[in-house]
């Protein structure tokens, strides 16, 4: 018999291997398909955006009949298509799968009877979530920016902090979602449909009510790291939004968002130790 | 049943998925060297498996392995390997990167792993399709990919669940070989089956599992003539089918022969004379290759019905 290392893996190392192991897996998986297609979508309409203002055949006003810069209108398509759409989405798909994938593939087996803790399988998944999630989403960030930002002179090198500060909020929203998601995914049964009820129903709508309900959520803690400032939105939700729109602080927001993280994966993974994986033959 | 010390032992053991009863108040003792547990589907043989490697929890008793408790004790897993049942991998990776990272999470390193990893693809005769995709492989590959991860890492314990199902003859003929040799240097296994030939192979130590309870433990020869009343029904999946079949149909032990797709399902009244002479046409390469041999267990339910009445 091989002897057992003198000093055993640690759930970091082991986390770490499981990382090499299952990166491969999710980045070339099907579901990394479609998603990458769903985060081309904001390219696309980038590309078209650009190209119709250097044809002239359109220009995008606001509601007050004032053009809209370059930089506000990548901040629109941050905000409207990234932060409400695309960071959820990748969460809630990736997030409730880290464990379900295996389970379902009947793989799960292979990496239980290791000796090695539950937990770092879980951490090791959600470290490859993280990784194909910013693989996926930030060069398109990155794209949008290029495309949208000298739309009516608006500069690429003054707005860079923008991106940067954009980017940072992005890997912030797919580190508490992809948290979250994975503390459904361990814990609840139907956790795609938990999920996307969660992220779809229970954010948006909370976000509307008054009151302390809101800090239940992540997009709360999200919207307070956006930079950019939206234009006056003078729709019912806009006006309501905007009467409510007190958010904390940079700092109180990212300590919030750190403290979901760690509980959710912490919960998670207790989850994962103490669960019988009960496959179907 | 006995419980005394063994490198598995269970006392008073069940185990219930909700209202169904997968073991039911099992009380034994695995002792060293090969063990057989033997019983038709649906017996409660994946349970005990499951329930051995730490995958599931007892609902009631204790259940230990190699001294100590196996459930929520991965430390454990440095001295098992485990062969599960199911037709599971990553499919697109290769048999050695497989075993490779499969190793790593032993605490091997990238080296010693790769090392360990390509031995035990020797040792299944894989090394020619270590560079291959899983997702190609044959079934009977598959199978000798899934015993290798059991056994790269060198355990002092081997855990198999239906190892050899789907193996072509050959293949069949060396897993039982390497099995017995495993033994023989003093490791211990504990495999799984539904049909008594293989493990009659493998040991003599048998344990019989239906209905979620063990019906008896140790050499049991009685059930030995008891399986050859019931004919033995084999699936054969080969190059060439009907010139198999043809060779089969003169031989006094076949008793009946279908055709299914590409197969043909014969039922044998002497097994062992049958697997001998098929494991002989496979060699002889005289019907091409052979890919699939498997086999139904209808003659064991048969068996089991009579020996629990």
């Amino acid at each position: 018999m091989v002897a057992p290392p003198a000093n055993r893996p640690t759930v970091v190392a082991s986390a770490l291997r499981i990382f090499d192991l299952s990166l491969g897996q999710m980045l070339w998986s099907r579901r990394s398909v479609f998603l990458a297609i769903l985060v081309g979508g904001p390219v696309l309409l980038a590309a078209a955006i650009r190209l119709a203002t250097i044809l002239e055949h359109l220009f995008v006003h606001a509601g007050n009949n004032k053009q809209i810069g370059g930089v506000t209108l990548f901040g629109m398509m941050i905000w409207l298509l990234y932060v409400h759409v695309i960071v959820p989405v990748l969460g809630v798909f990736y997030g409730t799968a880290l464990i379900a994938d295996e389970v379902d593939d009947k793989t799960i087996t292979y990496l239980f009877t290791r000796p090695i803790p539950r937990r770092a399988v879980l951490i090791g998944k959600y470290l490859s979530y993280l990784t194909c999630t910013i693989l996926l989403v930030l060069p398109s960030v990155v794209a949008v920016y290029f495309l949208i930002v000298p739309i009516n002179g608006g500069s690429v090198g003054r707005s860079f902090p923008l991106l940067l500060a954009d980017l940072g909020m992005l890997a912030a929203g797919l580190i508490a979602y992809g948290a979250v998601f994975a503390l459904v995914g361990a814990r609840l049964k139907r956790p795609l449909v938990i999920g996307l009820v969660f992220a779809f129903g229970w954010e948006p709508g909370v976000l509307l009510v008054p009151g302390y309900l809101k800090r239940a959520t992540v997009a709360y803690y999200l919207q307070a790291l956006v930079p950019h400032q939206m234009p006056l939105d003078t729709t019912t939700i806009g006006i309501l939004t905007q009467m409510f729109d007190r958010f904390p602080s940079i700092t109180t927001s990212l300590a919030w968002l750190a403290a979901m993280t760690v509980s959710a994966l912490w919960w998670a993974s207790r989850a994962v130790e103490d669960r019988e994986y009960v496959l179907e033959q | 049943m006995s419980e005394e010390r063994g490198i598995i032992t269970a006392h008073h053991v069940s185990k219930w998925y909700g209202q169904v009863i997968g073991l039911n108040d099992v009380t034994l003792a695995v002792p060293a060297g090969i063990t057989g547990l033997l019983g038709p589907n649906g017996a409660g043989k994946s349970t005990f498996m499951k329930l051995v490697t730490g995958q599931l929890k007892p609902s009631q008793g204790q259940i230990t392995v190699l001294g100590e408790r196996i459930w929520q004790n991965p430390a454990l897993y440095f001295r098992i390997g485990f062969c599960p049942e199911q037709d599971a991998f990553y499919e697109r990776m290769t048999g050695l990167e497989w075993l490779t990272a499969l190793v790593r999470l032993n605490g091997v390193g990238d080296r010693g792993a790769a090392e360990m990893a390509a031995r035990a693809l020797e040792l299944v005769d894989l090394t020619a399709a270590a560079g291959k995709r899983i997702g190609a492989y044959s079934k009977g590959m598959r199978q000798r990919v899934k015993l290798a991860q059991a056994l790269a890492h060198d355990p002092e314990l081997l855990i198999l669940d239906e190892p050899l199902a789907g193996m072509d003859p050959i293949a069949r003929r060396k897993a039982i070989r390497l099995i017995r040799d495993w033994g023989r240097s003093g490791k211990s296994v504990v495999v799984s089956s539904h049909i008594l030939h293989e493990i009659e192979s493998m040991t003599s130590n048998i344990l019989l599992i239906n209905q979620g309870r063990i019906l008896a433990e140790g050499n049991v020869h009685q059930i030995r003539d008891l399986i050859d009343e019931h004919p033995h029904t084999v699936y054969i999946k080969a190059d060439e089918t009907r010139a198999l079949a043809r060779e089969f149909l003169g031989a006094a032990d076949v008793l009946s022969l279908k055709f299914e797709d590409q197969a043909v399902v014969i039922q044998t009244s002497r097994p062992d004379a049958f697997y001998a002479r098929l494991t002989a046409y496979a060699a002889s390469g005289e019907f091409g290759a052979i890919h699939e041999v498997t086999s139904p267990d209808d003659n064991l339910q048969a068996v089991f019905k009579y020996l629990v009445k």
